[in-house]
C-alpha cells in the first residue's frame, strides 16, 4: 500500500528553528558585546537614538537577563526545533508508517513556539529560577513537561505502529532523548510556588548544586548530543550514500554513552563544597566517556570514507564531516577540562563558554545547517537555491567558529594563570581581579567578531532555505510500504530482558562497582572481588556465545518497550547513585562544622534580587579548595578558608555559579557591628561602597564591565510577598523563629531604616538631587538597592558548629575513608 | 540518481549480519529506509581507549578510598596556605629586622623612588577610602593629613596599622563599624613600608622629630 508521510511538521519545525536561530544568536552576539564593552547593557540606546532614550542601563537588556535568553533560546528553540524536525522526518521513514497522530503533532509544534514564546518574555523581566538552563518559570516548566508528553507518546504511538520490524540506530538514540530529558526536567525543576512566577527549588546547596549539574550536563547530552547523533545516523550516511561504518560499533557506543553520560554531571563542580568521592566519580566517568563519544564520531567520519569527493561538491557533506569533527574535538576537550588539576584553571574562565561554544557552534550549528541543506530541496521538492551560497555560510561560519574558540581560550587559560600568580616574593596574589579582566579585553572583542560571522553567516543560510522554498512548493513524501504482521515485532515480554546472561553479567558488574563506592570497611574488598570476578565471567561468556549476545541484542531491536525500559535502566542508575545518598545525609550534622546562618526577611528580599538580576552568570559564590581561591577570596588568618558545604545550605537556589566575569562573593558579607543590632553588619566593603558600586561600577572599580543598576534606586522592594516566601523557606527546612505576617514586614522595614540611616549623610542620588538627611533616608529604605545591600553583608555568615564523630553516615565514602585511615593509625600506633 | 531510493549496491562485500575476523568486511542484510550497515570490528586503539580510561577508574578510587594515597583536598589547600603564611612571616622578620622609625623616616621616605612605589599602592586600593588628596572626603576612612594619628604617630605604629588593619577594639568608622582591612595579608613588608614612605612624605612635619 502506498503511504503518504507527514512533512508539514518536519518544516514548521525547521523554519522554527531558522528564526529563534537568527534571534537567540543575535542576543549571543549582544552578550557578548555587553562585555567588552559595558556600555551595550543599555546605554548605547542613547548613541543610536540621539539621545531620545536616556538611560545608564536597562533592566531586561542587561547580561544578567539576556545571557539565560541566548542559551535557552539556542538550546530549546534553535537546536530542539531542529531536533524535532529531524526526528519526525526520520522517524516516519525509519519506520515506514505516518506519524501516529497528527493532531499531536500540532500540538507538539505549537505549544512549543508558545513556551519559546513565554521564555523570551519572561527571561527579559527578570523572571527566573536561576539554575541554568532550567531558568524558566514553574508555570513554563510544566507546560514544557506536558508537551514533553505530548512528544513521547506520538513518538511511541509510532513506534507501535511501525511496518518494519526492527529499529535502526538513529531510534535507539531518540529513545533515549525523550526518556531521559522527561527524568531529568521533571526532578531539576520540583519546586513550591511563592506566585504565579516565583518559586523555590525543593532542593538547596549542595544538593541543589549536584542535582542541578546532573541536569545541566545531561542537557547537553541528551538534548543537545544524543538526537543529534539519530540524525547524524539517518542523515548522513543518507547524503553520502554511504553503509554505516560499523553496526557492532553503534550498539557498543549507544549503551556506553547513555550509561556513562548521567553519572559525569559533578564535573561541573571540581574543587568545590561538593563531596569528594562525587567529584571523583564525575571526573573519572567524564574520563570513561572519552571512547564512546568518539564511537560516535568514527562512525560518522568512517562512513564518509570512500565517499569524500562528495565533500569538495556537496556542501551537505562538508557541513557534516566539519560538524562531526567538532563534536569529536569537544569530547575530547571534555574529558580533558574534567581532570581535576585542569579544571583548577580552566573552571570559572572563559575556557569553559570555548568549549559549549565548539560544541554548539561546531557541532549543533554545522549539523543543523547540513541537514537544513539536505532537507529543503526534498520537501519543497526542487534544488538548494544556491550552492555557492552555502558553500559561503560554510567557510564564514568555520572562520568564526575557530575565531570565537581560539579566543575564548587565549581569555580563559590567559585569566587562569593571572588569578593563581603569586607576587615575586610568592607570599600574595599579583593581580587584582579587574586586571585580569583588563587583560582579556582584545580576546572579548575577537570572541564578538567570530560570533558575528556566524551569525551573517546563518544568515545567509536563512536566506538560501527561504529562496529554496519560494522555488519550489511544500510536498509530503510517499512511500510503498507491505504492512508488518503483528507478531513480526514486539513479541518480547519485559521479563525477557533480565534473563539473558548478557543483561545479568553486565547488570552484576555494574551492581558490585556501586557497592564497592558505599561498603564499609571489609565489605570494599569482597565487593571489589566481585566487580573482577563478573567481569571475567562476562568476558569469557562473551568469547564463547558471540553469537547468542548479538542475537538477543538484534531481537532487542525488534521489541520498541524492552529496548526502551532498558535504555532508562541505564540512564536512571548513575543520577540515583549520585543523587539519592546525598539526600539522605544528615544535612545538620554532615557539615563540616559550619552552618549557614538564615537570611533575615530583608536579606531573603535582596537575595531573591540577585537572583532575579541573574548576578550568578558572573559571580560566584564558592570557594574552592585551592590556594589561590583562598588567598584571593578568604579571610586573613583562616588557612582553611574555603567554602565550607555547611556555608550554603540554606539557600534555595544554590548559587555556587559557573563562571566569575566578577569576583567571587562568598565571603563578601562580615559579622554583625554590634552584637545586639541584628540589623547592621559590616562586611568586606562598606554599604556606602556597595551603594555607589551599583551606581557606577566604574567609580569605584575602574576598570570593570559590570552593569550600572540605576532601577534598583527607582523600584520599590516587594515587602509584601514577603511572609509567603518565607512560609515556603520554612517547609523546606530552613530554620525561621516563628513570626507573623506583621513581624516579618516589620522586621524588613526596620532593618531596611537601619541600613539606610547609615548612608543618608553620605550617600548622594544624581536623580533625586534634592533629597538628603531623613528624607533620603525613607526615600532609600523602600527601594531595592537596600535589600540587595543587606543580602551582600550577609554573604557568607555561619556559625561553628560541633561534630558529631562518632556516628558515620552510611553513604558518605569520605567518611568511610577518614575512618580506614584513622583505624590504620590506631594500629600503627598500638605496635 | 533519485535521493531518496538511490543508495548503490556494495556488492563487494559479504552480506552477513556481523563480522568475525579482524579486517573482515561484512555489509549487514538488513536494511533502514535504504541505509546500509557494514560491520566492521573496532579499531585497536579505540578499544585501548575505553578499557584504559575503565581500569584507570578502578586504580585512581582504589589509590585514593582503599590506599589513602592521595591527599584530601582540605588537607592538602590547609598545609599549602599554613607555608605559604610561614615564609611570609620569615620575610616580614627579616623586612623588620632592617626597619625602625628613623630609617623610615630618613631613609625609605626620603627615596624618591620608594615613595613613588608606596604612591602606585597608594592609588590602586588606599585612595577608594583615603580619597585622591589623603584626606577622605567621602568619611570611608580616616584624614590621613589632618595631622591626628588616632592609632600612634610614630612610623612603625602606621607599618603596624596598615599591616594588620584596625585594631580589634576598633569601633571602627560610624556609622558602619568600617574597618581597614589587614593590608598585610595582600602586600609584603616592604610594599607596606613603602605606603608608610608615601604618608610621612605627605606629612613632612609631623614626623620631623625623627628626622637625624
Amino acid at each position: 500500500m502506498t503511504i503518504t508521510y507527514d512533512d508539514k511538521t518536519p518544516r514548521q519545525f525547521m523554519i522554527a528553528s531558522i528564526i529563534w536561530g537568527l534571534v537567540g544568536m543575535l542576543v549571543g552576539v549582544i552578550a557578548a558585546l555587553q562585555l567588552s564593552d559595558w556600555r551595550m547593557n543599555g546605554a548605547f540606546l542613547e548613541a543610536i537614538t540621539f539621545g531620545a532614550f536616556n538611560a545608564d542601563g536597562v533592566s531586561w537588556l542587561t547580561f544578567g537577563r539576556l545571557r539565560p535568553l541566548h542559551t535557552n533560546a539556542v538550546i530549546f528553540a534553535f537546536v530542539g526545533n531542529m531536533a524535532f524536525s529531524g526526528i519526525y522526518y526520520s522517524t516516519q521513514r525509519l519506520c515506514k508508517c505516518r506519524t501516529a497522530s497528527d493532531k499531536l503533532s500540532q500540538i507538539h509544534f505549537w505549544g512549543w513556539q508558545a513556551i519559546i514564546l513565554g521564555a523570551a518574555i519572561t527571561l527579559p523581566l527578570g523572571l527566573t529560577q536561576s539554575k541554568e538552563y532550567a531558568e524558566l518559570i514553574w508555570p513554563l516548566d510544566i507546560a514544557v513537561a506536558l508537551i514533553w508528553v505530548v512528544f513521547a507518546i506520538n513518538f511511541f504511538w509510532t513506534l507501535a505502529k511501525r511496518n518494519e520490524p526492527s529499529l535502526y540506530v538513529a531510534l535507539w538514540f531518540y529513545i533515549a532523548t525523550i526518556i531521559t530529558v522527561a527524568m531529568l526536567y521533571i526532578v531539576n525543576n520540583l519546586q513550591i510556588p511563592t506566585s504565579l512566577t516565583h518559586s523555590y527549588p525543593i532542593f538547596g546547596g549542595l544538593q541543589d548544586a549536584l542535582v542541578q549539574w546532573w541536569y545541566g550536563h545531561n542537557a547537553v547530552a541528551f538534548f543537545l548530543t544524543t538526537p543529534i547523533l539519530g540524525i547524524m545516523y539517518y542523515f548522513l550516511p543518507k547524503a553520502a550514500n554511504r553503509p554505516v561504518y560499523s553496526y557492532r560499533l553503534s550498539i557498543i557506543h549507544f549503551w556506553a554513552l547513555v550509561f556513562i553520560y548521567i553519572w559525569a554531571g559533578p564535573h561541573h563542580l571540581l574543587n568545590t563544597a561538593l563531596p569528594r568521592w562525587l567529584q571523583t566519580l564525575g571526573m573519572l566517568f567524564s574520563l570513561m566517556l572519552w571512547a564512546p563519544s568518539w564511537g560516535g564520531m568514527l562512525n560518522g567520519l568512517l562512513t564518509l570514507r570512500g565517499g569524500w569527493a562528495k565533500l569538495r561538491t556537496d556542501p551537505v557533506i562538508k557541513f557534516f564531516a566539519a560538524g562531526v569533527t567538532f563534536y569529536g574535538m569537544a569530547t575530547f576537550e571534555g574529558p580533558l577540562l574534567s581532570i581535576r588539576a585542569v579544571n583548577e584553571l580552566s573552571h570559572y574562565t572563559d575556557w569553559g563558554i570555548g568549549h559549549v561554544h565548539s560544541g554548539a557552534l561546531g557541532w549543533n550549528g554545522l549539523m543543523a545547517a547540513g541537514m537544513f541543506y539536505w532537507l529543503a530541496p526534498r520537501m519543497w521538492k526542487t534544488e538548494l537555491w544556491s550552492k555557492s551560497l552555502a558553500n559561503l555560510h560554510f567557510w564564514i561560519a568555520l572562520v568564526g567558529i575557530l575565531l570565537y574558540v581560539a579566543a575564548m581560550w587565549t581569555a580563559g587559560i590567559t585569566q587562569g594563570l593571572m588569578l593563581g600568580q603569586l607576587n615575586e616574593q610568592g607570599t600574595g596574589l599579583k593581580y587584582e581581579f579587574v586586571d585580569t579582566l583588563l587583560a582579556i579585553r582584545w580576546p572579548y572583542y575577537f570572541r564578538s567578531f567570530g560570533g558575528t560571522l556566524y551569525l551573517i553567516g546563518f544568515a545567509l543560510c536563512a536566506f538560501n532555505i527561504w529562496k529554496t522554498a519560494k522555488s519550489g512548493s511544500p510536498v509530503n513524501g510517499t512511500a510503498e510500504v507491505t504492512p508488518l504482521e503483528r507478531e513480526k515485532k514486539d513479541f518480547l515480554g519485559l521479563k525477557a530482558i533480565f534473563v539473558h546472561k548478557s543483561v545479568q553479567h553486565i547488570f552484576c558488574v555494574i551492581l558490585f562497582t556501586i557497592l564497592w563506592i558505599f561498603a564499609p570497611r571489609g565489605g570494599d574488598y569482597a565487593a571489589l572481588a566481585l566487580v573482577i570476578v563478573f567481569a571475567v565471567l562476562a568476558y569469557r561468556a562473551f568469547r564463547k556465545d558471540v553469537k547468542s549476545w548479538a542475537d538477543f541484542h538484534d531481537s532487542l531491536l525488534e521489541n520498541y518497550i524492552p529496548l526502551t525500559v532498558l535504555a532508562f535502566i541505564a540512564v536512571a542508575i548513575g543520577g540515583a547513585v549520585q543523587i539519592i545518598p546525598t539526600l539522605m545525609v544528615d544535612r545538620a550534622k554532615n557539615i563540616e562544622g559550619r552552618l549557614q546562618e538564615a537570611y533575615t526577611p530583608l536579606e531573603l528580599a535582596g537575595r531573591d534580587i540577585y537572583v532575579a538580576e541573574g548576578c550568578y552568570n558572573c559571580h560566584s559564590q564558592m570557594i574552592r579548595t585551592l590556594v589561590p581561591d583562598v588567598m584571593r577570596y578568604g579571610r586573613s588568618g583562616h588557612d582553611d578558608d574555603y567554602s565550607h558545604l555547611g556555608e550554603s545550605i540554606y539557600d534555595f537556589p544554590f548559587q555556587w555559579g559557573s563562571k566569575r566575569t566578577g569576583p567571587d562573593l562568598a565571603r563578601e558579607g562580615g559579622p554583625l557591628v554590634d552584637k545586639e543590632n541584628p540589623h547592621l553588619r559590616t562586611g568586606k566593603r562598606d554599604n556606602l561602597w556597595h551603594f555607589n558600586h551599583f551606581l557606577d561600577p566604574r567609580q569605584t572599580s575602574p576598570g570593570s564591565n559590570m552593569p550600572p543598576y540605576p532601577w534598583f534606586f527607582e523600584n520599590k522592594t516587594d515587602f509584601k510577598s514577603l511572609p509567603k516566601r518565607i512560609a515556603v523557606q520554612q517547609t523546606l527546612g530552613v530554620p525561621y523563629p516563628a513570626m507573623t505576617r506583621d513581624e516579618i514586614e516589620q522586621s524588613a522595614r526596620e532593618q531596611a531604616m537601619a541600613i539606610a540611616d547609615t548612608l543618608k549623610e553620605s550617600a548622594y542620588l544624581p536623580d533625586q538631587p534634592d533629597l538628603s538627611g531623613d528624607e533620603l533616608r525613607n526615600y532609600l529604605a523602600e527601594r531595592q538597592i537596600i535589600a540587595v545591600i543587606a543580602y551582600m553583608q550577609k554573604l557568607g555568615a555561619y556559625t561553628e558548629q560541633e561534630l558529631d564523630k562518632n556516628k558515620p553516615d552510611t553513604f558518605d565514602p569520605d567518611q568511610q575513608r577518614q575512618f580506614r585511615k584513622e583505624a590504620k593509625e590506631d594500629e600503627t600506633a598500638q605496635r | 540518481m533519485n535521493p531518496e531510493h538511490g543508495q548503490e549496491e556494495h556488492e563487494e562485500h559479504r552480506r552477513a549480519d556481523f563480522a568475525s575476523k579482524k579486517g573482515e568486511i561484512v555489509l549487514r542484510k538488513h536494511e533502514y529506509d535504504g541505509i546500509q550497515e557494514y560491520d566492521q570490528k573496532l579499531p585497536n586503539w579505540w578499544l585501548v581507549t575505553f578499557f584504559g580510561a575503565v581500569i584507570f577508574y578502578l586504580i585512581y578510587w582504589f589509590a585514593y578510598y582503599q590506599a589513602g594515597l592521595i591527599e584530601t583536598d582540605q588537607d592538602a589547600v590547609t598545609n599549602a596556605i599554613a607555608e605559604i603564611q610561614k615564609e611570609k612571616a620569615e620575610a616580614l622578620e627579616k623586612t623588620l629586622a632592617n626597619l625602625n622609625d628613623k630609617v623610615l623616616v630618613n631613609e625609605w621616605a626620603t627615596d624618591g623612588a620608594i615613595v613613588a612605589e608606596g604612591e602606585k599602592i597608594y592609588s590602586q586600593v588606599c585612595i577608594g577610602c583615603h580619597g585622591p588628596e589623603l584626606d577622605a572626603p567621602t568619611k570611608l576612612g580616616l584624614s590621613l593629613v589632618d595631622h591626628e594619628w588616632k592609632y600612634g604617630d610614630r612610623p612603625m605604629e602606621i607599618f603596624k596599622l596598615i599591616n594588620e588593619g584596625s585594631p580589634a577594639e576598633s569601633k571602627g568608622m560610624p556609622p558602619t563599624g568600617a574597618k581597614m582591612i589587614p593590608w598585610g595579608a595582600t602586600y609584603s613588608g616592604k610594599q607596606v613600608a613603602q605606603m608608610v614612605a608615601f604618608i610621612i612624605s605627605k606629612n613632612p612635619e609631623d614626623f620631623a622629630k625623627f628626622k637625624d
